[in-house]
């Protein structure tokens, strides 16, 4: 296990270098300072300055010194915790992306929170009994719910409850601190969006566990259905939503541009949008290398629970 | 009438309006547009007056509504943006944030007029290479100092400080104020830019109260030049960022900024607390709150209560804002999309072509079509009806049979396939009036394809592109865009429009101080460029914006920019 977890941890630092790396490459063109010098100056601006004074321009803001410099400069700030400078927003990297960061982090614990227990209650329901009526309605619920684009059921919502009924705010940019109301929206998107993936594969994975020798074993020797499904049928089955629930996390926290852009929720994906319109690259950077980290932290996660799940891995035996 | 100060020009034209000989209103324009505040009695005529045109004659500002109440806070659904040098601001948002802070010398209104601010008026040379400024003696900065005419020479000499970057230097004022050095160094196999320092003497400080502009060439539009947004006056000990030390002459003060959040003003106070005197009267609002919304967002915050206006909504979301219980607010503006060719690339180098775009062209379809709501027919010059200068050509009336027949001349009997790239940088309408004009010019044998460029992109080939659809920002004086856009040695040239006749015309209307003069002037000049084909510019957009009910006294402005000094709330 512990190397299974330095495995992945090497994997991850090689995976951010390279991506840094490729960024870096790809941001160090005349273009992208061009681009740069007229998102912070004004075109006008811009063509008036002449070449010397455009030069000293880039000088000062760090974007003229050759690509290795700037790389080696960036590596040996992210060893002192220095992210660098967000041009865009004036401000240090490190703590707007910290603040960006936890907000997502409160969407995401949210949408989980109810995510986890209605996505595996109905599946479970839904594949105790397979083609039953329950398992029917659940499916199409879940399958419909999966098909809307999250976009769609944004909209939807919005226009039912904030602006039909007005129950709550329309969007969720939290200009005087934390309200619970302007977070009931996005979380109820993504909950919808985002239960019916989850529920679809705990009902396969427990209608196959329900048709397992051991279950069928279980049910002749005259074991009450509730012991059966909790003690025998319920801890196989959550092997595979486990994983799908752990990679969840990576996409709720990267992959919410949609979302905090749509509510003007001031999350991470917001947050990347914003810095990728102006060419903020150490923005994109830093959002970059916590993308990466989420990814491969929660496969790590899911790795993890996934063996403790299972028995079989834990031993060593072939799954 | 008060003739103390009265312009030389306005002498003749103030008699004849005493007597009724001329419209009041026409009068109060013009002599707002030659800098000179004035007031007719009101027996003069039954108009109702104009901005500035009663007892507050000496303020720029609307007069104070007898009903207006003080105190509250007006929350305002705008993207909020760093504030970190108000010479480089690059966005007129940024401008907003600091417009009830620091002030500028002149005003431009929501009627497209430019009066005095700290200024108390101004004289401009016959010749219009001399402007003096004379500025108002009662204004204070918020730490207490005076505001003089050598606070005004340290911002003109900063902006002109070609290591700053702020796009000032470029503005056709203090570009004048300029003369070229030696050629700066050179970067690659990239022609080096000349290097520029401030003239001799172009700066003269007569008193304390009294600055004389003296440029190199005669320049017209120096007063709303002095309103461009990145133009605000800041106290000399100013240091960058602004947000640490913002002091102005201005009703508000910096309470608190977070970039992407929000951004508070309150009222400008002394150390005790108490609010600090405003040289511009009264001022009823307690704080302005504004906080982040990208503009798709902003009807939705309005509608659900989080916010009292918005900064703009696009005529796409119009049926929303009607559904919204609040006010609409329009204003015409000299914002446009210029389909425009590149002519020194086949096939725009054929002038005949070219004007058979036009013939194929219905412009007033594509107003109606585009804007049902507001909009105003463009004439493929450029200069807009809201500009005081505009002369009203004949409306160019849509041909499809001679604009084929024009194609044949031009060599294309079969007709031709164009493309055009739009970057839709002001909102979709860009792409629908590109959409419009493949359809209206199918007629004439011409197939157009439209290539859609990310709006972010777009800048990034707006001058290379063959044809491109280039969204241009309103300016107050019609010649500003034409000096901008159409003079061949003009860095904004971006279809190498090269026409020494048009220049000369334009030099002739651009030295005329009296606006009645230059519209006269100004007929050729549009019959020029119109002639030329250069463009097909079909509509002049209008500005939208939106407030609750509760708010009063705010008007949408033609360039977006904010003047809150009476706004109040029921």
């Amino acid at each position: 296990m512990i190397r299974l977890i330095l495995s992945r941890l090497g994997q991850m630092l090689l995976m951010m270098a390279a991506v840094s790396l490729i960024l870096f490459a790809v941001f160090d063109t005349e273009k992208y300072r061009k681009r740069i010098a007229v998102a912070e100056l004004g075109g006008l601006a811009v063509s008036a300055l002449s070449q010397s004074d455009y030069d000293a321009w880039l000088d000062k803001k760090g974007l003229n010194a050759p690509l290795h410099t700037r790389y080696v400069n960036w590596i040996a700030g992210l060893t002192r915790g220095d992210f660098g400078y967000s041009i865009e927003k004036d401000t240090a990297v490190g703590p707007l992306v910290g603040a960006h960061l936890a907000r997502t982090g409160l969407l995401a614990l949210f949408t989980l929170a109810l995510v986890i227990p209605l996505a595996l209650l109905l599946g479970v329901l839904a594949g105790m009994r397979e083609a039953s009526r329950t398992d029917r309605t659940i499916s199409t619920i879940a399958i419909v719910t999966t098909s809307i684009p999250e976009i769609a059921i944004a909209i939807f919502l919005t226009a039912l409850f904030a602006l039909g009924l007005g129950w709550l705010p329309a969007k969720s940019a939290m200009h005087g601190g934390f309200e619970m109301s302007k977070l009931v929206l996005p979380v109820l998107t993504l909950v919808i969006f985002d239960f019916g993936y989850i529920t679809r594969i705990t009902r396969a994975s427990m209608a196959q566990v329900m048709g397992a020798e051991y279950i069928r074993t279980a049910v002749l020797k005259g074991l009450p259905q509730s012991r059966i499904i909790v003690r025998h049928a319920l801890r196989n089955a959550l092997i595979a939503p486990f994983t799908i629930i752990v990679l969840q996390i990576n996409w709720l926290i990267s992959g919410l541009i949609v979302i905090e852009t749509f509510f003007q929720y001031g999350g991470i994906g917001k947050l990347l949008v914003e810095a990728a319109r102006f060419g903020d690259v150490q923005v994109i950077q830093a959002i970059t290398l916590l993308a990466v980290a989420a990814a491969v932290l929660s496969q790590l996660i899911s790795d993890i629970g996934y063996a403790w799940l299972n028995p079989r891995m834990r031993s060593g035996a072939p799954a | 009438m008060n003739r103390q100060a009265l312009h030389p020009l306005l002498t003749p034209l103030a008699r004849k309006a005493e007597s009724g000989e001329v419209d009041r209103r026409e009068f109060l324009r013009i002599a707002a547009l030659l800098g000179c505040h004035v007031a007719l009695p009101a027996a003069a005529s039954a108009q109702a007056p104009l901005a500035g045109d009663t007892a507050q004659t000496r303020l720029p500002f609307p007069p104070d509504d007898p009903a207006a109440k003080s105190g509250g806070i007006l929350r305002v659904a705008m993207p909020v943006q760093k504030m970190h040098d108000p010479a480089t601001y690059a966005w007129a948002e940024m401008s907003n944030q600091t417009r009830h802070i620091i002030e500028y010398l002149t005003i431009t209104g929501p009627d497209n007029i430019t009066r005095p601010m700290l200024a108390e008026r101004w004289q401009a040379s016959g010749d219009l290479r001399t402007w003096t400024f004379h500025l108002r003696r009662n204004i204070r900065w918020h730490n207490g100092d005076v505001f003089t005419a050598r606070d005004v020479a340290w911002n003109i000499r900063r902006w002109l400080d070609s290591r700053l970057g702020s796009s000032n230097i470029a503005l056709s004022t203090f570009s004048a104020m300029l003369e070229e050095v030696p050629a700066g160094r050179k970067t690659g196999n990239k022609r080096a830019r000349p290097a520029k320092r401030i003239a001799a003497n172009a700066i003269e400080i007569i008193d304390a109260y009294t600055i004389r502009l003296n440029l190199t060439r005669p320049v017209l539009s120096v007063p709303e030049d002095f309103y461009a947004y990145p133009t605000a006056i800041l106290h000399p000990s100013f240091k960058p960022p602004f947000w640490k030390n913002p002091v102005g002459t201005g009703p508000f003060a910096l309470k608190q900024l977070a970039v992407a959040s929000k951004c508070i003003l309150q009222r400008a106070r002394d150390v005790s607390g108490t609010p600090l005197p405003y040289w511009g009267g009264k001022v009823y609002l307690d704080e302005i709150h504004y906080y982040h919304y990208d503009q798709d967002n902003q009807l939705a915050a309005l509608a659900t209560g989080e916010v009292d206006a918005i900064y703009a909504f696009n005529a796409e979301q119009m049926e929303f804002a009607k559904s919204i219980d609040g006010v609409i607010s329009s204003a015409p503006t000299g914002r446009t999309l210029c389909c425009r060719m590149r002519l020194d690339r086949k096939p725009f180098d054929n002038k005949k072509l070219r004007q058979a775009l036009a013939l194929a062209t219905d412009a007033e379809a594509i107003r109606t079509l585009v804007f049902p709501n507001g909009g105003i027919r463009g004439e493929n010059h450029h200069v807009a009806p809201l500009h005081p200068e505009y002369f009203p050509l004949p409306k160019q009336q849509r041909d499809a049979a001679a604009a084929r027949r024009l194609l044949r001349e031009a060599g294309y009997p079969n007709g031709l396939t164009l493309t055009i790239s739009v970057g839709n940088t002001d909102g979709p309408w860009q792409q629908a009036i590109c959409e419009a004009l493949r359809d209206q010019w199918k007629e004439a044998g011409i197939q157009l394809n439209i290539s859609l460029v990310p709006a972010s992109k777009y800048w990034n080939i707006w001058k290379q592109a063959t044809f491109g659809a280039t969204a241009w920002l309103h300016r107050p004086l019609g010649t500003m865009s034409l000096s901008l856009a159409y003079r061949a040695a003009s860095p904004w040239n971006e279809t190498r429009f090269d026409d020494p006749q048009f220049e000369r015309l334009l030099n002739d209307a651009e030295a005329v101080a009296d606006p009645r003069r230059r519209k006269l002037k100004m007929e050729a000049v549009e019959k020029r460029l119109q002639d030329a084909a250069i463009m097909i510019q079909p509509v002049w957009r209008p500005e939208y914006t939106m407030t609750s009910r509760r708010v009063r006294g705010y008007n949408a402005h033609p360039s977006q920019y904010h003047q809150f000094n009476k706004v109040w709330l029921a």
